[in-house]
């Protein structure tokens, strides 16, 4: 066992746990990563790329998202390793009037909100992309929505904290139980164990287990999601497009769709990749922690991206996968202390977000440990406690 | 030899494989997800043995964990048509 006692062990390597290592490595803190298998192994490689604001009520969650957009364009400038930013802006697509209606009424509210959306009608549709069906009747955009790389984004954190701040990485080091021996962590992990007085659960849908290990119930639950690679053939289009649809099902609200859709929960996403190719998205479903990909709902899906894009009936996929977005009740994260067990933080619960908020969620964590008056948002709706007020009033 | 193509569709050669190994002295995880090597068209069907062989080597990872990236379904590239085509049992 290695001697030495850390100031804060930070448990995952996804992009939460990568994001909140950097800042407080930053910060001039003695860090340590602790990731049971690769860095960006968990739900973090098995996603898409969005930095959305398009698809978030107005209000809390856009601020938030806006700031953690701001701090990614910051390090998009100060990593040393490229993690496939591009500021392409974003656009939903309407399936039917009803929707289009709803559109309007959407970018009204987030401009009022001082955000930058535009409505888009048929005809802008249109000059997105070739392929998509002539009776969409129109949508919207997001002009400061960006794409990134999330695996490749990790590394690049990982990288700059290693070599610049001292950050300590672990890998194949999956943590087994913890105990606290008067103001100390013991970490025990199957590579060596770990002493630190502070700790980080960032390991996403896996942090309930972590916190059983001190007897913190988490109320995080896995909702699953597929993915299907498709193949370079002609360019598709240039930035990320979701059905307004998405929304309706994110939020569970009513929307019009046939049987299988609502069943699988599936919604468009196409995302155009770096390296060309494509990936369409996405499916919801409460199924517990199996990773096996259920070729009905990569029919569904299909059918669903045919809707919109009739005229890539030819197109190839190569690939589909899985990946767990780690879900709340009230669809937001866990940023927060745990006041039963001081010393154990928690940052995980960003169920569809993560990409987009890791940043945002990575700055708080590192104020809320440094003990900062002042934060980059507020912390109250991210707290912990919220969870138990609803249980004494429900 | 550093000129040798090992992944056919995405076009890396080893001089390739081993200098991103070198740069950012990576996992065999990382340099394939780095170097996209396997995970173009076919699927790394064809070079899957190859690539992981090489990556063994360089990164001295004992095998069973230099493998991650499996194949994935489907196992061979098929239309969108072929998979959400309106001709199925709907519903
Ligand atoms: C299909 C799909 C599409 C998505 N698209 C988007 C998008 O476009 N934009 C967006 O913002 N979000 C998106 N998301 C959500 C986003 O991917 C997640 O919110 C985010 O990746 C969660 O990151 P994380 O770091 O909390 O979890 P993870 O990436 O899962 O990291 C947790 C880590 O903890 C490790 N771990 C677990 N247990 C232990 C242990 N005992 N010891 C040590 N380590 C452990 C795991 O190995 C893992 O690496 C999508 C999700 C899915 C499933």
């Amino acid at each position: 066992m290695s001697a030495k006692n850390y100031e804060v062990a930070v448990i995952g390597g996804g992009i939460v746990g990568c994001s909140v290592a950097f800042y407080l490595a930053e910060s001039g803190l003695d860090v340590i990563l602790i990731e049971k298998n690769d860095i960006a192994s968990g739900t973090s490689s098995r996603c898409d790329g969005n930095v959305s604001i398009v698809d978030k009520d107005p209000g809390f969650d856009s601020h938030m998202s806006w700031v953690s957009q701001e701090l990614i364009e910051d390090l998009s400038k100060r990593l040393d390793r490229p993690f496939e930013y591009r500021k392409s802006g974003s656009i939903l697509v309407c399936d039917n009037d009803d929707e289009m209606q709803a559109a309007v009424d959407w970018v009204k509210t987030q401009n009022e909100a001082g955000l930058k959306f535009n409505v888009l009608d048929r005809n802008d549709i249109k000059s997105e992309s070739p392929f998509f069906a002539d009776d969409i009747p129109g949508g919207l955009e997001c002009e400061t929505d960006s794409l990134i790389n999330p695996y490749m984004f990790c590394y690049a954190l990982v990288d700059k904290a290693e070599s610049e701040y001292g950050l300590q990485v672990k890998t194949r080091a999956e943590v087994t139980n913890i105990t606290k021996e008067g103001r100390e962590f013991k970490i025990q992990t199957t590579n060596e164990d770990v002493r630190a007085q502070k700790i980080v659960n960032a390991a996403g849908v896996w942090a309930p287990f972590i916190g059983k290990m001190l007897d913190v119930d988490i109320p995080i639950t896995p909702r699953k999601g597929h993915i299907l690679v498709g193949s370079r053939q002609q360019p598709v289009m240039m930035r990320n497009v979701m059905e307004f649809g998405y929304l309706m099902n994110k939020f569970g609200r009513e929307r019009i769709a046939d049987k299988r859709t609502t069943e699988h929960g599936v919604a468009l996403v196409l995302e155009p990749t770096e390296s060309q190719n494509f990936l369409l998205g996405s499916s919801r479903q409460f199924v517990g922690y199996d990773p096996t990909i259920d070729i009905r709902v990569v029919e569904t899906m299909a059918r669903r991206a045919l809707r919109f894009f009739p005229k890539m009936n030819d197109f190839k996929i190569i690939r589909a996968y899985t990946g767990f977005r780690p879900f709340t009740e009230d669809h937001l994260p866990i940023i927060s202390e745990v006041k039963e067990v001081p010393g154990f933080y928690i940052a995980a619960g960003h169920e569809g977000d993560g990409i987009s908020l890791a940043t945002g969620t990575a700055k708080l964590m590192e104020e809320i440990i440094n003990e900062k008056t002042e934060t980059i948002i507020p912390k109250e709706p991210l707290s912990f406690d919220r969870f138990k007020k609803s249980e004494v009033y429900a | 030899m550093k000129d040798t193509i090992i992944c056919r569709c995405e076009e890396i050669t080893l001089g390739d494989l081993e200098e991103i190994a070198k740069k950012h002295n990576s996992s065999a995880r990382e340099i394939k997800l780095l170097s996209r090597a396997g995970m173009g068209f076919c699927g790394g069907r064809t070079c899957r043995p190859a690539i992981d062989k090489i990556l063994t080597n360089i990164t001295k990872e004992n095998p069973s964990d230099a493998l991650p990236l499996k194949v994935a379904p489907p196992v061979r590239p098929i239309s969108l048509t072929d998979l959400g085509g309106f001709g199925k049992d709907d519903e």
